[in-house]
C-alpha cells in the first residue's frame, strides 16, 4: 500500500511552505519515529516524522522547492515494489505523522 | 527570479536599500534581535547593528515622531507599527508634522520617512485587525503604498525608501503566508502605478493588498461562469493610477472596487466618483466590511470582511444591472 505525505491543509488557504530538507532519499527506508522532512512557513521551521513505517517512493518537491498546504509532498509504500497512485492528486491514505515545530 | 515569502522580500529591499544609503536607520518594536514582528527584519541587527536597527517601546506617538524629527534632521528613517490600529497613536506626528513639512518651510525642509505598518484581520479581533487605509488618502504631502506580491512589497519598498516625502507603506497579515516571486534584479515599482493582474472584457474588479488575492480567487470561479473579469491591483492608493483605471472601465464598463475596510468614505467611494467623472457612462459598485468591528470570532470576522465568494457575488449583481448608455448619462 502507498501512503501520501501531506502538507497540512489547516495552515490555510492558498499557504506556502518552502522545502529546507529530506532526511531519507527516495528508496530509502523510514523507521517510525524517523524524521523525513523538514520545511519552512513564514513563521516557523516544521519537522515532519512519521508515526508509522515504509520506503519513500517519491519526493515531489526537492529542497529550495514550494509546497501549497495540502499538497502531496511525498509518497511512502508498505514495500519497495508497491504499486504507485497514478498521478499526484489521486485519492490515498495518508501516512500518519507528526509535524512539529522548532 | 526567485521564490520569497513576503517578510523575505521586504528584508531584501531593506538590506539592499541600509547598504546604498547609510542614513537609512530602522525604528521599531521587536524589530532588532527579534528580528520583527513578523519576521520582516530577520538578520538586519545582526548586519547593521545597533544604531542603525533599534527597538523602540511601546510608544507609537514617540517613535513616529522621533522619525519625523530625524527625518527633518537629515536621516531616512523607517518606522514599524506592528498594528495598523496602533498608528492612530502617531498621527500627529505623520500628519501634522512630516506630511506638511516640506510646505510649511517652503521646500527648505523635508521628512523622507516610511512607515510600515500591517492592516488586515485575521483572527486578532477588534483593535488589533483594522484596514484603515481610506483615512489617509485624504492628506496632502502623504503617499500611501499597499501591495499585495512579493515582488510589489519589494519594489514599493525600495521606492518609499528612496522617496522625497513620508511614505505609509501598508502591507497585511494575511500576506506574510504567501510566497512570490521576485526578480534577482533590482526592479523597482513606482508610486501611482495600478497592475492589471488578469485581462477580461466583462467587468472591471479593482482591489488593493489581501483582497487583490482574494479578487484573483473571485475571478476564477467567475470565469468558470463564463464570465471574464478583468483584475486591477491598486498597489498605490495615493498618489493612484487613474490612467490605468480609466482605461480598464472604458473597455469594460462595469467597475467593482474592492476594499477590506468600511466602504463608508472608504477606497471606492473616492476611486467610484472619480472614476464615473472620468467615465460617466461607466457602473460602479463597492464593496467592504458590513458596518460592524472586526470580531475575534472566525465566524464573525468571516461575515464581516468581504471574501472571494462575495466579490464573486458582487460582481454577478454588477453583470445584472442594465449597462449605461453614454447618451442617457450625459
Amino acid at each position: 500500500m502507498t501512503r501520501s505525505l501531506v502538507i497540512p491543509a489547516d495552515l490555510g488557504e492558498g499557504v506556502e511552505v518552502r522545502v529546507l530538507l529530506w532526511y531519507k532519499a527516495e528508496g530509502e527506508r523510514i523507521g517510525e519515529g524517523d524524521a523525513i522532512l523538514e520545511f519552512e512557513t513564514d513563521k516557523a521551521i516544521v519537522v515532519v516524522t512519521a508515526r508509522q513505517g515504509g520506503v519513500l517512493r517519491r519526493c515531489f518537491a526537492p529542497a529550495g522547492e514550494w509546497l501549497g498546504a495540502g499538497q502531496v509532498a511525498a509518497w511512502v509504500s508498505d514495500g519497495a515494489d508497491d504499486p504507485l497512485p497514478g498521478d499526484r492528486g489521486a485519492p490515498a491514505e495518508a501516512l500518519l505523522a507528526a509535524f512539529e515545530t522548532t | 527570479m526567485s521564490r520569497l515569502f513576503f517578510r523575505e522580500a521586504l528584508a531584501r529591499a531593506m538590506a539592499e536599500e541600509m547598504d546604498r544609503d547609510p542614513r537609512i536607520v530602522l525604528l521599531g518594536q521587536d524589530i532588532a534581535e527579534h528580528g520583527g514582528s513578523y519576521g520582516e527584519t530577520r538578520g538586519l541587527f545582526q548586519r547593521f547593528g545597533p544604531a542603525r536597527v533599534r527597538n523602540t517601546p511601546v510608544a507609537e506617538e514617540g517613535t513616529v515622531g522621533i522619525a519625523a524629527g530625524a527625518a527633518a534632521a537629515g536621516l531616512r528613517p523607517m518606522a514599524f507599527i506592528t498594528y495598523f490600529d496602533f498608528l492612530m497613536l502617531g498621527l500627529d506626528p505623520l500628519v501634522n508634522y512630516a506630511a506638511k513639512l516640506r510646505f510649511k518651510s517652503a521646500g527648505q525642509l523635508s521628512a523622507p520617512l516610511v512607515v510600515k505598518t500591517t492592516a488586515g484581520a485575521k483572527g486578532q479581533g477588534p483593535t488589533h485587525a483594522q484596514a484603515l487605509e481610506a483615512w489617509l488618502m485624504g492628506v496632502p504631502g502623504l503617499t500611501v503604498v499597499t501591495p499585495s506580491t512579493s515582488a510589489d512589497a519589494y519594489g514599493l519598498l525600495k521606492t518609499a525608501l528612496r522617496a522625497p516625502g513620508p511614505v505609509v507603506f501598508i502591507d497585511h497579515k494575511r500576506l506574510f503566508p504567501l510566497g512570490g516571486e521576485v526578480p534577482e534584479g533590482e526592479v523597482l515599482v513606482p508610486f501611482g502605478s495600478a497592475a492589471v493582474r488578469r485581462e477580461g472584457r466583462d467587468v472591471t474588479v479593482v482591489a488593493h493588498s489581501h483582497m487583490s488575492v482574494l479578487a484573483g480567487q473571485a475571478a476564477e470561479a467567475l470565469a468558470r461562469e463564463g464570465v471574464e473579469v478583468e483584475s486591477v491591483d491598486l498597489r498605490s492608493l495615493w498618489p493612484i493610477d487613474w490612467d490605468t483605471l480609466a482605461a480598464s472601465a472604458r473597455r469594460t464598463g462595469r467597475v467593482l472596487i474592492v476594499e477590506e475596510g468600511q466602504t463608508v468614505c472608504g477606497v471606492g467611494a473616492e476611486l467610484g466618483f472619480h472614476l464615473r467623472e472620468l467615465v460617466p457612462e461607466i457602473e460602479v459598485a463597492r464593496l467592504g466590511a458590513r458596518r460592524a468591528p472586526v470580531s475575534s470570532s472566525p465566524a464573525l470576522e468571516g461575515y464581516v470582511i468581504p471574501d472571494a465568494r462575495r466579490i464573486a457575488g458582487a460582481v454577478r449583481d454588477l453583470l445584472r444591472r442594465p449597462r449605461r448608455e453614454r447618451e442617457v448619462a450625459r
